[in-house]
């Protein structure tokens, strides 16, 4: 951040009420969400019970920083089923939500004297996060249908002194994920340069089968438990060797002290109920996905095959693009805008019921 | 790797620790009140999970939590701003402390601190890549920042001003005269103001609580904190803001959207039940505080251990000099041997070796049991300093 003057800091706002006014007119508007990368469906009355019977009980004081121990257990055995990896309570920590997670990784891992290396499409996230004290990035290509880093890209980056490497997989803009042999890769690689890899797999819980993750050197992100109408509340996770954790720690002390209880508890419930409440969530959006994208495709347009079942990314040239997000716009949707991530020719709608009106918008633009 | 020490809050994190694992412990170390949260605020996050469960916030915070904060702003502080430009919601005042730093604090400015305070502002300081520059305050004078002292340390590297106002830890509290003197120092030189005031509605005796941001010429250079932690029991719903002007909330808000996005919804509803809902709970909790600060206040004199007369905030900064031992061995041995926990001065500052920081927030029976032995530890190490051999 440049350091301004209060005069100076004066004129520069000056310049930006304009465009404040536009964003805030926006906003103003009842738009119909389709921008999120999941949509927020009901919430079992079994989450209300229990977070409300633990606040009953007491716990409205400070947690612990790295969170409360059952939930860092219970995401800890969810991880381990997961990938296959080792993972323990004492490996992970909670976090106020996943911006939480991109801040604290990205500026708190060890990137060595290298650059951090990005993919260039990302949730436009990683980047603010990063831009609080900029570090030095190098780009990574990604491949034209799932807009993941390419593996030669990787190892570019890795030999030309790269340490820290950022990936989603699944994708937050196509959902489409690295699969095991490009994982193993990618593992092989980060151990032969003596590098380690932050992995958002916040995407994961909505793909069908494993999403691969190397099992070493990697810090693994993610909302807490998603899919069971708690996404406001707020509740993510960060899984690293337990070496990596005390910067960790400290950090989100020095900026959060605790995570909010009740979005903790929430979690905790909503960890009790997911082998259970999550295949049939899953598979619900699954068809309902595949639903979307043969009428897409139907109207002739170009959804990528993606993976993940919580987003629909369709791939649009630029005056196709434009059109639509007018029409949309004007019908009060709002979508995510591959701009935004990197990517401009796409567009992303979240799955659910509302998107195919949405399509219809878009397939007559 | 960023830069990275054993610092003071670590410190106080492992003897929690150790006060945890004894049955019998009396915890008068962490700044968390023991009462829980009022009824009818957990009532309304029940409420909210209900209703407004999937309700999206932006980064700043519901609208109508922003609306609640102006109001309690404007009637307790005598500052008003407007809800959609000059007020961001936090998870906490620790994450309010936070992005004011970054706000205002690059890569070599200088934000000048009246010592000892509040620890977490020079860990955020750190992370900014600035320094602070410490300006002492005695315990003779109730640990007052001395204006003329401030105005000294004032050089070309200088950005900011902190005044944390009741104090964490000294709990003293700014005068309104040292508040205007402090504002124009801001004004002459065109410092910013970091203004913490989460212990605004605690002060004792006849001390008034002054806002820096009320003061002519402040508003344009002030950032505000406050939160619903200390003064609501509600340290674990992550619930805080900062006001200010526009121009620096701005660039505020970007910060809070990159480093957390919005806050907990549940917590923010349960935030609007707190501001808007009965203060009677409230008051019932401040009044409690003052007969339990008399309390202990009454066991140090018996003790003969000196300390700067508490006027606002919920701790108390004692001198352990006497005993000659340090802060931390002191603070050590009466948890290690008695189960009381109070907090070494050394972890606020390296200067502040031979005090020690007790709050007062635990029932007063429980207070009174810790004094007591309290009281049994020091007679010890003052047999001991009598025949040479106190540690
Ligand atoms: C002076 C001061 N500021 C800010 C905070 C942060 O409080 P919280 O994050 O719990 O709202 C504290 C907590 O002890 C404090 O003493």
């Amino acid at each position: 951040m440049p350091s301004d003057s209060v005069a100076a800091l004066l004129q520069r706002h000056r310049a930006n009420e304009d465009l404040n006014a536009a964003v805030i007119s926006a906003a103003a508007r009842n738009a119909l969400d389709l921008a999120a990368d999941a949509v927020v469906g009901p919430l079992d009355e079994r989450i209300i019970e229990a977070t409300g019977a633990a606040l009953d009980a007491g716990h409205t004081h400070y947690e612990p920083v790295p969170g409360i121990d059952e939930l860092r257990a219970a995401l800890a055995q969810h991880l381990s089923e997961a990938t296959g990896a080792g993972w323990d309570a004492a490996n992970l920590l909670v976090t106020a939500g996943m911006q939480e997670s991109r801040f604290l990784t990205l500026q708190l891992i060890d990137a060595g004297d290298g650059a951090t290396a990005l993919p260039q499409v990302l949730h436009p996230g990683v980047r603010k996060a990063l831009g609080t004290r900029p570090r030095e990035t190098v780009s990574l290509a990604v491949d034209a249908e799932r807009r993941l880093p390419r593996l030669q890209a990787i190892r570019a980056a890795l030999e030309g002194g790269s340490r820290l490497l950022y990936m989603e997989s699944p994708s937050r803009l196509t959902g489409a994920t690295l699969d095991a042999d490009e994982m193993a890769a990618i593992a092989t690689l980060l151990a032969d340069h003596d590098a380690s890899a932050i992995i958002d797999r916040g995407l994961a819980p909505w793909v069908a089968g494993a999403v691969a993750a190397p099992t070493e050197r990697v810090a693994l992100i993610g909302e807490a438990f998603p899919g069971a109408g708690i996404a406001s509340w707020l509740a993510g996770y960060i899984a690293v060797p337990e070496d990596w954790l005390p910067p960790i720690q400290s950090q989100k002390q020095i900026m959060a002290i605790c995570t909010a209880t009740p979005a903790q508890f929430g979690a905790l419930e909503a960890g009790n109920l997911y082998t259970e409440e999550q295949p049939p969530r899953l598979e619900h959006m699954q068809a309902l996905r595949s639903s979307l994208q043969d009428r897409a495709r139907a109207a002739g347009l170009d959804a990528l095959a993606g993976g993940a079942a919580s987003v629909l990314a369709l791939r649009l040239s630029a005056s196709q693009k434009a059109q639509g997000l007018t029409r949309l716009a004007e019908a009060s949707y709002q979508v995510a805008d591959g701009s935004d991530f990197g990517a401009p020719d796409l567009l992303r709608l979240t799955v659910c019921d509302a998107a195919q009106a949405a399509l219809d918008l878009l397939a007559d633009a | 790797m960023p830069e990275r020490k054993k610092s003071g809050t670590n410190l106080l994190y492992s003897m929690m620790a150790e006060a945890a694992s004894y049955d019998d412990a009396v915890i008068m170390g962490r700044g968390d009140p023991d009462f829980d949260t009022p009824e009818h605020i957990i009532a309304a996050a029940k409420e909210a999970m209900v209703q407004n469960h999937s309700d999206s916030s932006p980064p700043e915070g519901l609208p109508e939590l922003r609306e609640a904060i102006a109001a309690r702003v404007e009637r307790v502080n005598g500052v008003a701003y407007d809800p959609a430009s000059e007020i961001v919601v936090t998870n906490g005042g620790q994450e309010a402390l936070f992005l004011m730093v970054l706000t205002l604090i690059g890569p070599g400015d200088e934000m000048i601190v009246p010592e000892p305070n509040y620890n977490t502002y020079l860990d955020s300081t750190r992370f900014a890549g600035g320094r602070q520059i410490e300006v002492d305050t005695f315990p003779q004078q109730n640990f007052r920042a001395d204006p003329a002292d401030v105005r000294r340390n004032v050089n070309e590297r200088t950005k900011a001003l902190l005044l944390v106002s009741p104090n964490n830890p000294a709990a003293s509290v700014i005068s309104p005269q040292d508040m205007r003197d402090l504002v124009q120092i801001a004004c002459d030189h065109d410092l910013f103001i970091i203004s913490d005031e989460i212990y605004d509605l605690f002060v004792y005796d006849d001390v008034v609580h002054t806002s820096a941001a009320a003061m002519p010429g402040a508003r344009e250079r002030t950032l505000t904190l406050n939160a619903l932690s200390k003064a609501y029991s509600m340290t674990g719903w992550r619930v805080g803001w900062v006001t200010g002007p526009a121009p620096l909330m701005e660039r505020l808000r970007e910060l809070k959207a990159a480093i957390t996005g919005a806050t907990s919804i549940i917590s923010q509803y349960a935030g609007i039940a707190a501001l808007t809902g009965p203060q009677e709970p409230v008051q019932m909790m401040a009044d409690t505080y003052v007969r339990r600060r008399r309390a202990v206040l009454q066991a140090l004199d018996e003790m003969g251990i000196e300390y700067g007369v508490p006027e606002g905030g919920q701790f108390i900064f004692a001198d352990i000099g006497f005993t000659g031992m340090d802060s931390m061995q002191f603070a050590q041995r009466v948890l290690t041997e008695q189960h009381v926990l109070v907090y070494p001065g050394s972890a606020f500052s390296e200067a502040r070796k031979q005090y020690i920081r007790m709050t007062f927030l635990q029932p007063e029976d429980k207070l009174r049991e810790g004094l007591e032995r309290m009281k049994i530890a020091m007679e010890g190490i003052r047999a001991e300093l009598g025949n040479g051999s106190a540690s």
